[in-house]
């Protein structure tokens, strides 16, 4: 019934979309980047001033209008607007390359509306960052950053310097659907978080909806973060490679079948990066059991078929070891494969597909003698995305499509080392399948009103073979309010599935809209609505997310989480887009947010419904940011107030507490500095009220040790944060090569508390016992000036 | 099996940034102190090697946590009895919060339910005594030096699981007559255990605490004590709590007061803590020889 009604639907817009009138025409084609032939993602382009349109994610652009001469202009940030008489007397292909904003500084600034877009795009809540913006802010280490370096718009924060992933808008870290070319990354950290999985010499832009989600984007609660890989230069072969306190990276592309040709039929890249912490544990004979290292590995390759049909492959590997001798040696990482077809069929219409796989994988091996054992787990999931748009007109534009995605999750697997006599032993698979199904439709109604609203209808299917538990009382946990704790109900039986047989099954529709009004030229009014479900959990009994987490998917006793988002905003530009602000409040209401029952165990348990329970969610929140987008300082403010709140039965008394990412203020101030044209200056000021902590009401001891009693969870706050960041670099003359960035994160040596812990005093002299003292410690990860120096040479 | 391995990130933040530091803020800090609980330690133990002449539990109640010059407060005015189902024994009060009786036997399987009037409040806890499997042989060995680990003389022993049985393992460790605890990260992994990945192997070569070193000529006392998993699931926190700190990306537990089995029947929201446990021990005593 439900796709039926979708199809009535979809065939009134279609329907709609006929009624304009006959003396139109199509004008289409792609927009690339002039060096590279890159193509440009997001550019604007403005007939008359006013009809305008964007390219997609391929570049490519189409809009239809009546015969008529037009006064076309292309802008994009960055990039040198083009201005073209356009005479429109029946379908059109054009395509066009745009040309770098040179780094002269005498150069005529062009004040086109090259920030208009985000005063008349309806998309709010929306931020990119481009990888120039992200390597000239100062990085931890030198090693520039994405996810660190979103971390300082409003809305976006970690809670704290060394957690895996990033929160948005109070939502945990697993909230967030993380895409790299599309696919799935279930674990966007290195090194515990301390750097991201992007290699920013790989990543062309970064979008990240933290609100008004398209219908397009389903699966996660709080936020889209999605990353475009380079994808090569199709003109000439090019080299860069980069030497940094950390890590050492390598990048090359070129043009694919380009014969005697200007440019390529397709291009290439491949990027690798490999951190050599290792060899830093070798200078200290502390570290001499330690091993730590992470490498990763970018792929992206495309090529023409022919000229309306294109193919695109990309993959990434990235892995992260941390061993200690004796004791334990875990390994882990994502890699992910997309192959992608783009297809103009027509004038108007475009067709994409993807097929992806992608991989979640970790090892974990007990060395300690006596139980040696190696504990692996694995996610495999394969997609596969259709999507057509239709751009009907200039006004009109109608995407559908469905994203398959069918899991397969290898929970554990258990087998002995070194003969020890561990027995091996496997958790039972996990498989399920999800669809989203999805119209969006872009309308503008009026040269003031533009609406962009849409549907998702999202299904999630545990499929068999399995056997699952049935417990006496039906839920296998049952509240004591006496003992104020969860009991585990008895296992009275087992149901069993055969394999493909349904489980459980979820659907649920998510409405999606938002609108964009003008106020005037330069200033405008959004609001926007979204619902999303997410069918895939990361259970962590820390405090903050670690890539040795379990995702479990929803099944007969995990219920799906599900979330409400209302935002509005206001956009403003100043003096002909040099400046321009935004402002925007909005509100969440969270439903069976998954928490963690007192003392649950993950990490090697298969009946993972024994160890969460689920509760109610709310976040709120203001957040503004200035943007200087012009002049030799370029830079932004931005400040957000927020709150977020969750409340499950057995946790505070059954009350609201703060959830770990609760921040109530947080201010970013970032400048970039170009003095002339070798050097460029940038800082980044960061200050944070305080993040919540529990501190201890109370104090005991049992068998022989001290403990603390606790009473309202994440009652007390630890003190505000405040960092200066300063970078310099040293950009090369004309003609060379070699690139120089130096450094300096926390320059006022400022003793940030990363936390606040309570122990008892256990040594003395060195030697390691029990006194029955006990103190409060503040942690700072970056507690004196931490410089860096990184060279970047291109070949 | 449960492995805690995520305290030792705590190594890598250390050498990856080498800029972390720590402050000890225990005079800059003023912290809440709640209202006094019960705190129950102790249970009931069957020992046949070493076989006790008394039962012993202790009743005292919380303090505030940073100050150190006060004493434990002892609760002395307390009944307490301990019921195998047909006879209730009385535990009297001996000083320093120990209640004690000398009646009492305990078996295997038996189920005990203690009972404590305090303050005009009922508290009650019950508790099942499991079986624990003998030592195989016990012998000490020379190790060198590792991460976590000094260079010394250990205490180790082999030991077999019996078949088909869900056990839970406690071990303790004397050295010189005196029992020895510290506050370590690897409690959790090396004190307490369960059978879940060896049922019905033979573990050869545990090291009952591997922060215990031995000279040639200590005394040693190993014992390995039988619990319930509700025991095992408690201690597991307990040396979770009280090693780990509080470095929320080492895979801090949330900071949540640790749940017994003592129930307060007069007025649950006066909830106890501590536990009262029932277990079987097995002992071996050991001179360390090179």
């Amino acid at each position: 019934m439900t796709n039926l009604k979708m199809a009535v639907w979809l065939g009134c817009i279609l329907y709609s979309g006929l009624l304009y009138g006959q003396q139109e025409f199509t004008l289409s084609g792609y927009i690339q980047e002039a060096s590279s032939s890159e193509k440009l993602f997001g550019v604007t382009l403005v007939l008359n001033g006013s009809i305008g349109t964007t390219t997609n994610e391929y570049g490519f652009y189409s809009i239809t209008l009546p015969a008529d001469n037009y006064a076309l202009e292309i802008s994009y940030l960055g990039f040198q607007t083009i201005r073209q008489e356009i005479t429109l007397q029946g379908n059109q292909k054009i395509n066009f390359e745009l040309v770098e904003e040179t780094n002269e500084l005498d150069e005529v600034v062009v004040k086109s509306n090259r920030v208009a877009k985000a005063i008349t795009s309806t998309e709010m809540s929306v931020a990119t960052l481009k990888t120039e913006t992200i390597k000239k802010i100062p990085a931890i280490l030198g090693e520039p950053d994405l996810v660190k370096s979103i971390q300082l718009l409003p809305g976006v924060s970690s809670v704290n310097e060394a957690a895996s992933g990033f929160n948005v808008r109070g939502g945990s870290a697993d909230q967030n659907l993380v895409l790299l070319d599309e696919a799935t990354l279930y674990n966007s950290s290195h090194l515990f978080g301390f750097f991201s999985v992007f290699n920013s010499d790989a990543i062309k832009d970064v979008k990240l909806y933290k609100g008004g989600i398209p219908a397009m984007y389903g699966g996660r609660l709080s936020s889209v973060l999605d990353v475009k890989q380079r994808e090569g230069n199709a003109k000439e072969f090019n080299g860069l490679a980069s030497v940094g306190l950390i890590s050492a990276k390598a990048l090359v592309e070129g043009p694919l079948g380009k014969g005697e040709a200007k440019e390529g039929k397709g291009s290439y890249m491949i990027a690798g990066r490999r951190s050599y912490a290792d060899a830093f544990t070798f200078l200290s004979s502390e570290f001499k059991d330690v091993s730590a290292y992470f490498y990763d590995l970018n792929l992206k390759a495309n090529y023409e078929l022919n000229e309306n049909n294109k193919l695109y492959l990309s993959g990434y590997f990235g892995r992260d070891k941390f061993g200690v001798k004796g004791l334990v040696n875990t390994f882990w990482g994502n890699g992910s494969g997309t192959l992608r077809c783009s297809s103009v069929l027509s004038d108007k219409l475009f067709l994409q597909a993807s097929g992806i796989y992608s991989n979640y994988s970790y090892n974990l091996d007990n060395l300690r003698s006596g139980a040696e054992f190696r504990w692996k787990s694995v996610i495999n999931n394969y997609n596969f995305k259709p999507r057509l748009s239709w751009f009907i007109n200039g006004n009109n534009t109608v995407k559908v499509g469905t994203d398959f995605t069918y899991y397969n999750f290898k929970p554990g697997q258990i087998s002995p080392l070194k003969g020890s006599s561990v027995v091996p032993q496997t958790f039972q698979d996990n498989f399920a399948f999800e669809t989203g199904t999805y119209v969006d439709y872009q309308q503008k109604v009026s040269e003031k009103l533009s609406l962009q609203y849409g549907l998702r209808w999202s299904t999630f299917n545990r499929l068999g073979k399995a056997e699952v538990n049935q417990y006496e009382t039906g839920n296998p946990l049952t509240y004591d309010s006496e003992l104020d704790n969860y009991i585990v109900n008895p296992v009275v039986g087992t149901t069993t599935y055969k394999s493909g047989e349904t489980i459980k099954s979820y659907t649920a529709f998510e409405p999606r809209f938002s609108m964009r009004y003008l106020l005037t030229d330069n200033s405008s009014v959004k609001a926007s609505y979204n619902r999303m479900n997410q069918y895939l959990h990361l259970i962590s009994n820390t405090t903050s997310a670690t890539p040795l987490d379990v995702w479990a998917p929803s099944g007969t006793y995990l219920k799906p989480q599900s979330l409400d988002q209302y935002a509005l905003g206001y956009f403003k530009t100043f003096k002909e887009g040099a400046y321009d602000l935004s402002l925007e409040g909005y509100y969440k209401n969270i439903r069976d947010v998954t928490d963690f029952k007192n003392g649950a165990d993950l990490l090697f348990t298969e009946s993972v419904e024994t160890e969460f329970v689920q509760g109610n969610g709310r976040a709120y929140g203001l957040e503004l940011q200035v943007n200087k987008n012009e002049g030799k300082l370029t830079g932004w403010l931005s400040y957000t107030l927020a709150r977020s709140e969750s409340k499950v039965l057995g946790i505070n008394n059954n009350q609201y507490y703060p959830t770990n990412s609760d921040q109530l203020h947080e201010l970013n101030l970032v400048g970039i500095y170009k003095l002339n044209n070798r050097w460029d200056f940038g800082a980044n000021f960061i200050f944070g009220s305080g993040r919540p902590v529990t501190y201890p009401t109370g104090r005991y001891s049992q068998n022989g040790l001290v403990l603390a009693d606790y009473s309202d969870r994440n009652g007390n706050r630890l003190p505000a944060y405040h960092r200066l960041d300063i970078s310099a670099t040293l950009n090369p003359k004309s003609g060379k090569n070699g690139k120089w960035t130096f450094g300096l994160v926390n320059v006022y040596a400022r003793q940030n508390a990363s936390s606040i812990y309570f122990s008892e005093v256990s040594e003395v002299n060195d030697q390691e016992v029990a006194t029955g003292q006990t103190q409060a410690t503040k942690l700072s990860i970056f507690g004196f000036p931490l410089p860096s120096i990184s060279y970047e040479f291109k070949f | 099996m449960k492995t805690r391995f995520n305290t030792y990130l705590l190594i890598v933040i250390s050498c990856v940034t080498f800029s972390s530091c720590e402050v000890d803020v225990t005079n800059d800090l003023t912290i809440e102190t709640a209202a006094p609980k019960l705190i129950i330690e102790g249970g009931l133990e069957r020992n046949l090697k070493n076989p006790l002449d008394r039962q012993r539990i202790r009743l005292t109640t919380t303090r505030d946590f940073l100050n150190n010059d006060t004493q434990t407060p002892l609760v002395e005015d307390a009944v307490v009895t301990v019921s195998d189902g047909n006879t209730p024994y009385v535990f009297s009060y001996a000083g320093d919060g120990f209640y004690e009786n000398t009646e009492i036997a305990p078996v295997v399987n038996g189920e005990y339910t203690l009972k404590i009037i305090w303050n005009e409040e009922e508290y009650e806890a019950t508790e099942t005594l499991n079986e624990v499997p003998l030592f195989d042989a016990i012998y000490s060995v020379f190790e060198e030096e590792t991460l976590v680990t000094d260079e010394g003389y250990f205490a180790k022993f082999d030991t077999t699981d019996p078949e088909g049985i869900a056990n839970f393992y406690y071990h303790r460790i004397a050295r010189n007559g005196e029992f020895i605890v510290v506050p370590d990260p690897g409690n959790s992994d090396v004190l307490v255990i369960s059978d879940e990945f060896f049922d019905g192997q033979q573990r050869v070569g545990v090291n009952p605490n591997d922060e215990i070193i031995f000279e040639i000529g200590d005394e040693a006392i190993v014992q390995q004590l039988g619990i319930s998993e509700h025991y095992y699931d408690y201690l597991y926190e307990v040396f979770v709590q009280s090693s780990a700190g509080g470095f929320s990306f080492v895979g801090n537990p949330p900071p949540e007061s640790i749940r017994g089995n003592v129930k307060n029947l007069t007025n649950s929201a006066n909830r106890p803590l501590g536990f009262f446990y029932a277990a079987d021990v097995e002992e071996a005593k050991l001179i360390i020889r090179e």
